[in-house]
């Protein structure tokens, strides 16, 4: 597992992605900037641009890394040397997985590093009205990569079932849009409300169904929170570290299971 | 030679339209480009975790929006803001990010003045009360419209207790008191509209703030004068004009808005702009 | 007990709109210690079917394929086992070096010896001089190269090959088959498929026949070659001159006493084989 872990990185950095996340990382110099377009809250401004920026260059990782790797590996023929190696397809997966995963950490970190950096920098252009909370932050980040980590093991489990990139890197993108609007439409189907109440009752029920399925990635939004240094419940932080876990183990399990049996022909 | 000659004739016809075409989109008329908002709901889907950014976005689309049209507003004004659906996409914003202040601070700087929507103006602040619990600003400007506007002052009163209660500083607490309706409507906009100004962060909505203020220090001009007279003359001045005659106003009080100061039959000073630019220009001769 | 275990092993592929391929339609074969084994077939015949169900890549419908006793499903079957895929495809980012890095840690193999290993096999292949350049840039028969040299990196028990020799110049094809001369010396076993009859007569102990999805034979190449004398090849002097003539087996005897009666001497005898090749093309044009 160790080995594949091992290539999967070299494979990520040889192909440049950390350089292009350099580029992208140069967006973080005008954050100061638009921030001032702001009228009362330059900072605050500031830091939801920075983080916003993060959590978009880390989807943008968690799609097209986590569902490219498995199928580009079957593309390009890869499996057959690889796999008649005496490693399980388990270990492959979750090699594939820890490789994907460390990369996100690490370019989490980084862009977390440079973050501090430019709300540093805002702050003392613009001093705000509220002091920043740079441990909301740092949850913040926390919560957003281990939101994509779970992205990336959706998009395992899809690259499993599927011979072609398009589900992989669709589905992910569905699973993500979906996944952060899920807990507001449940609410809102369970609010009583007038206009829910002429819905069929199959309706209400296949959605209540997916809203256990699909990963409810509005959980691990902390967002608002740094941006305007909200108090954080514990609680709420270690039921989302447990489902996190729980959710994707069952990811990874589910994509180990189907690609165990997988023909690779 | 020939794959050449053809990109460098594909230079040229780029060169040819790229000029017409961006001037026609610096000419573009503004009210298309503050264009169409969806709803929040759409919005949320798509914005998916980054709720806050799309709702900085809506905020400052209509604050560019409202930049552009002010500016040339100092001459004539071709356009009337588009005030509602400025409303709309700020209301949009607050529900993506309840928390940001630049939404309720712009959606105040133009609903009470231009737009005279009080309720509405106080019902988003009401919202943002909820979600901003530390900040002091939207009490103080529900306060605000409460007594000046709607004249209730016993709501002004409750607002203006909770803005002491949270900056902890002595002029809200004695605006909730007495205070509160024995300073004159005109001071209290006075001072309220210079905290505003000196808040804003935004070019065009300090400038809009300034020209207010502007104007209402005409108008206590014109009521220190008014108030001289009557103690004077034991009477009420019969008209503007017998007071500029009278000589208790040089300069000449002017209207920023670009409209007419009068005295209304009961003594109180108004102007044909009603401290707005659409009529102010209207009414130019 | 046989290093390589194959029962009545079939396979069918189910492709789009349900057509069924029965690609493998019951094949036995064992293979044991020190034996190079030739696979030899037509296009579409199997041999990579078969070659990935042994490796554990496809799962048989039906049979059952062990490597040292070991079910293939099981990863440890292949603990000591070299593979040489069909077209190998290598991580190209990767330099040779590198890769043959990451296979000796699949085998668990500690760094010195992947590093000691690694040089030998990297020069035997003729590639030590590209080891540090990413397989990317490397050439087809380069690429097929690294494929040897990473089947023999950790010096295991048993050597899966498809098609070793393609894409090799002939240099390359003669070092392939002295490498493989070699394993079979160090007792190891081979087992390769191959298109080319004139490389299984060099090197290989048995050669089975696919055709078909189907073995049609398997047998050991010197007994193929014995029973493929077909005639010999006579050549005597007499002072009219000299003389050649060709006899098939049953006369030889004869034919070599009436010539000391007619009082030739005879120079040479040489048998006259039908060749592997013919062979081969019997029995495809046979089925
Ligand atoms: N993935 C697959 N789906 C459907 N049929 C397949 C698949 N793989 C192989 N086949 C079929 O199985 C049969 C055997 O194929 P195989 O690749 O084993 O042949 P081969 O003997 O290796 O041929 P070659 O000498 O061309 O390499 C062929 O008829 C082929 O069409
Ligand atoms: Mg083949």
């Amino acid at each position: 597992m160790t080995s594949i872990l091992l290539i999967t990185l070299k494979g990520i950095f040889r192909d440049r992605v950390f350089q292009g996340i350099m580029v992208m990382a140069l967006l973080f110099l005008f954050i100061p900037t638009i921030g001032s377009l702001s009228m009362r809250q330059v900072t605050e401004l500031s830091i939801t641009l920075s983080l916003s920026l993060i959590s978009f260059i880390l989807l943008l990782l968690a799609v097209f890394l986590g569902g490219t790797s498995l199928w580009k590996d079957i593309e390009k023929r890869y499996t057959f040397s690889v796999l008649g190696l005496p490693l399980s397809r388990t270990s492959y997966i979750l090699g594939r997985f820890m490789g994907n995963a460390l990369f996100l950490c690490l370019t989490a970190l980084f862009l977390g590093v440079i973050t501090l950096l430019v709300i540093l920098w805002a702050k003392g252009l613009y001093p705000p009205s509220r002091p920043v909370r740079w441990d909301n932050m740092m949850i913040a980040v926390l919560f957003d990569t281990l939101k994509y980590l779970l992205l990336v093991s959706v998009a395992f489990f899809f690259s499993s079932v599927s011979t072609s990139f398009f589900l992989p890197i669709f589905g992910t993108i569905s699973v993500y849009l979906v996944g952060n609007a899920s807990q507001e439409v449940y609410d809102y189907l369970h609010s009583g409300s007038q206009a829910v109440k002429v819905l069929p009752g199959m309706v209400v029920k296949a959605a209540s169904l997916l809203y256990y399925l699909i990963p409810n990635l509005a959980a691990f939004d902390y967002k608002l929170q740094a941006v305007y240094g909200l108090d954080i419940a514990g609680r709420g932080m270690a039921l989302t570290v447990l489902y996190w876990v729980i959710y994707t183990t069952i990811m990874l399990a589910l994509t180990a299971v189907i690609y165990e049996r997988r023909e690779m022909k | 030679m020939k794959p050449f000659a053809f990109t460098l004739i594909l230079i040229l016809a780029y060169l040819a339209v790229i000029i017409p075409f961006a001037d026609y989109q610096r000419t573009r008329p503004v009210v298309e480009k503050m264009g169409y908002v969806p709803t929040p709901q759409v919005l949320k889907f798509v914005s998916a975790d980054h709720k806050g950014v799309t709702a900085a976005a809506l905020i400052l689309k209509s604050m560019m929006y409202f930049g552009a049209i002010v500016e040339p507003q100092f001459n004539t004004l071709k356009v009337p803001p588009d005030y509602q659906s400025m409303y709309g996409t700020l209301a949009a914003a607050v529900k993506l990010d309840p928390y940001n202040m630049d939404a309720y601070y712009f959606a105040q700087s133009f609903l009470v003045w231009d737009v005279h929507e009080v309720k509405a103006a106080n019902a988003m602040l009401e919202y943002g009360m909820k979600y901003r619990k530390w900040d002091f600003m939207l009490p103080l400007f529900a306060g605000f419209n409460s007594a000046y506007f709607l004249k209730d002052y016993s709501k002004a009163a409750q607002y203006y207790k909770r803005a002491g209660e949270l900056s902890g500083a002595e002029l809200f607490v004695n605006l909730a008191g007495r205070y509160l309706w024995q300073s004159g409507r005109t001071e209290q906009a006075i001072a309220y509209l210079t905290m505003m100004e000196k808040g804003a962060g935004n070019e065009a909505v300090r400038r809009s703030f300034r020209i207010r203020l502007q104007a209402f220090r005409e108008v206590r001009r014109l009521e220190e004068a008014r108030d001289r007279f009557r103690a004077a003359e034991g009477r009420a001045p019969k008209s503007l004009e017998e007071l500029i005659r009278w000589g208790a106003l040089t300069p000449i009080p002017r209207d920023p808005y670009g409209g007419r100061f009068y005295l209304e039959p009961d003594g109180q000073v108004a102007t044909t702009s009603k401290f707005t630019h659409a009529l102010g220009a209207a009414r130019k001769p | 007990m046989k290093v390589i275990d194959i029962q009545g092993l079939k396979k069918s592929f189910t492709g789009k709109r349900m057509q069924r391929v029965e690609a493998l339609k019951g094949i036995d074969l064992q293979v044991g210690r020190g034996e190079v084994f030739g696979f030899l077939g037509p296009n579409g015949a199997g041999k990579s079917t078969t070659i990935k169900s042994l490796m554990g890549l496809i799962r048989p419908t039906a049979g059952t394929v062990r490597l040292n006793g070991i079910d293939v499903h099981d990863p440890a079957s292949r603990r000591s086992v070299g593979y040489l895929p069909e077209n190998p495809a290598f991580y190209e980012y990767l330099s040779a070096q590198e890769y043959l890095t990451f296979v000796g840690r699949a085998f668990g193999m500690v760094p010195q010896r992947v590093k000691e290993r690694g040089e030998q096999s990297l020069r035997r292949l003729d590639l030590w001089e590209a080891r540090s350049r990413p397989i990317r840039g490397y050439s087809k028969g380069m690429v097929q190269r690294l494929g040897v040299a990473q089947a023999l990196l950790h010096d295991p028990d048993i050597y899966i090959m498809d098609e070793p020799m393609s894409g090799l110049d002939p240099l390359g094809r003669a070092l392939v088959k002295e490498i493989i001369r070699e394993l079979r010396g160090e007792g190891k076993c081979v087992f390769f498929s191959t298109h080319i009859t004139a490389d299984v007569e060099a090197v290989c102990d048995r050669v089975g026949v696919i055709v078909n999805g189907a073995l049609r034979m398997v047998e050991r190449v010197d007994r193929i070659m014995a029973e493929g004398i077909t005639g010999y090849l006579l050549r005597s002097r007499s002072p009219a001159g000299e003389r050649e003539q060709i006899v098939t087996v049953d006369h030889l005897s004869d034919l070599l006493s009436r010539l000391k009666e007619e009082g030739q001497t005879v120079t040479l005898v040489e048998p006259v084989r039908k060749n592997l090749e013919q062979f081969f093309l019997d029995i495809v044009k046979g089925g």
